[in-house]
């Protein structure tokens, strides 16, 4: 992984808060938050507690276009996000949404690849060479010349992810990227999530609810609660916390187990992870 | 209706017509339409109805051509029964039904054989403005997604009791609503939607955007383009100096 370490945050929120043009109600209360190179952090929390709002946040969308009450700063590897640039922040901030279907606008996969790279204006030669390069890291050169509508969905998300890749930037925001996946897909999507982050030092903001799919690769988990970060820690600092369930959070019975397990007084020496870890730590002499 | 839809989606034919440059392809277009305009005998448009299906046979694409063609049969019949009605004769009739046949055989083996992406090169070589072409773009793009959506939609609205094929041609055209209504909801989502992606993506970043394919005339183009004109200037010539029997 990217070095990491208490220097220079690559993302900073700092007392952010926000309330849509014409909502009487605040979407985010003075959010702190700092994400660190090369972290994969869980961004979790009930629907309609302020994480897609703060995620538009940090990509720009929210302020260049939605306007509204906006409070507070966000700094993204050293550039204000209010005071940059759309255009700049494409290049810096890369955001995959839901439905993958929504973000390809082209009729053949290279093409769409080739989107971002067409708007920064970069020649011709240069944009072939990155196309290929994303393709081969994410496995999709046989479906270079393919239309939208014969992809799968799984398929069209890596198309998606591929996009953005070859803008080449240093954080990516994943919107619940699986919900749209089947269990094998969803986990194919974790393992090439982690390949990004450990080759290319991505990092990496995912909004999920199911989270033992993440939990294995995630650095630490940020818990928002109407509009407020409410808790944020390691994975098991946050998970085996029983305020987390207050929260709305689906927590993933391995770390209920060992939860569990500390109450009636066994403590294991490591916490567990996944389900083969937490095996392993009971199995152990 | 899955059939019809079918026919608005591009297909990728591998050909030496479809691998001509798109400017190339329009200009053939061009030259069977105004032939077709030009031609005011039934032999005349015969022979070029006979040529298209000859193009149409070398872009291996008779069927589709054919296809679009035999739609418009209908109207052809149309103009063929009203041009006698009005008295003008079997011949100029005929002449008259076939041009229209002509027409759009010359048209569509254009739209048949060009992708999307050779549209949008023509229309940045027309120097169209580039809004105008994302519009075009992502209008053709979406045609697959939002005939799912509907289907989906009439699938749902069925399962709910909506019996769209039940009464007379008003009542249809009635219960079509509650299958329009969610269609255009999630159409205006939809596009909400596409334009945070396209920010996100620095969609109109630069004034001068680039592009991954770009189009180029080669040796194979330029022999197309001086036999097409050849064939033009010469079937013009015949057209002014020769006069079919009909």
């Amino acid at each position: 992984m990217a070095s990491k370490g208490p220097e220079v945050p690559l993302l900073s929120v700092e007392g952010l808060s926000f309330s849509y043009l014409d909502s009487p109600r605040a979407a985010l209360t003075d959010v702190n938050l700092k994400i660190n190179r090369g972290e994969i952090v869980i961004l979790a929390g009930q629907s309609g507690c302020g994480k897609s709002t703060l995620l538009r946040c940090v990509n720009g969308l929210i302020p260049h276009m939605y306007p509204g009450d906006y409070k507070g700063r966000i700094v993204v590897d050293g550039d204000v996000v209010a005071e940059t640039p759309m255009g700049k922040l494409a290049q810096m901030v890369g955001f995959l949404f839901q439905n993958p279907e929504n973000q390809i606008f082209m009729f053949s996969v290279e093409r769409d690849i080739a989107f971002g790279l067409e708007n920064q204006g970069l020649p011709r030669q240069e944009m072939r060479r990155r196309v290929d390069e994303v393709m081969g890291l994410l496995h999709i050169e046989p479906l270079a010349l393919r239309p939208p509508h014969e992809l799968s969905d799984g398929q069209k998300q890596r198309v998606a992810l591929a996009g953005i890749i070859a803008m080449r930037p240093n954080l990516v925001i994943l919107d619940e990227p699986t919900s749209l996946l089947d269990p094998k897909t969803a986990s194919e999507l974790v393992s090439l999530v982690s390949k990004l982050n450990k080759e290319l030092g991505i990092t990496f903001v995912i909004v999920e609810h199911r989270l033992e799919l993440l939990t294995p690769i995630a650095d630490r988990i940020v818990v928002m609660d109407k509009g407020r970060v409410v808790m944020e820690g390691t994975p098991t600092e946050v998970l085996t916390n029983p305020a987390s369930s207050t929260h709305g959070l689906a927590i993933p019975p391995v770390f209920s187990l060992y939860s569990e397990l500390a109450e009636r007084g066994s403590r294991l020496p490591r916490a567990p992870l996944t389900p083969e870890e937490m095996a392993q730590e009971l199995n152990a002499p | 209706m899955y059939w019809l839809a079918s026919g608005l989606l591009y297909r990728r034919v591998v050909s030496p017509f479809t691998k001509l440059d798109p400017r190339i392809k329009l200009l053939i277009a061009i030259e069977f339409f105004v032939l077709s305009l030009l031609a005011s005998s039934v032999i005349g448009v015969a022979i070029i109805i006979a040529s298209i299906v000859a193009v149409a046979a070398f872009a291996r694409s008779l069927r589709r051509v054919g296809r679009t063609v035999a739609f418009s049969l209908i109207f052809a019949t149309f103009i063929f029964v009203l041009n006698l009605w009005i008295g003008l004769g079997l011949l100029r009739s005929l002449t008259f039904a076939l041009r229209f046949i002509a027409i759009i055989g010359s048209t569509s083996i254009f739209f048949i054989t060009t992708s999307p992406d050779e549209l949008e090169q023509i229309m940045k070589w027309m120097r169209i403005p580039r809004d105008v072409v994302f519009a075009f773009v992502t209008a053709v793009r979406f045609i697959p997604v939002v005939m799912l959506d509907a289907f989906q939609i009439m699938d749902a609205q069925k399962s709910r009791g909506l019996e769209l094929e039940k009464g007379g041609l008003l009542s249809r055209v009635r219960n079509l609503i509650p299958v329009l209504i969610p269609l255009v909801v999630n159409s205006v989502i939809r596009s909400g939607e596409l334009a945070e992606a396209m920010e996100s993506r620095g969609y109109g970043s630069t004034p001068k955007p680039t592009s991954l394919y770009g189009m180029r005339l080669r040796w194979y183009d330029k022999a197309v383009l001086v036999l097409s004109l050849a064939v033009f200037v010469l079937a013009l010539y015949i057209y002014h100096f020769y006069t079919f029997p009909f």
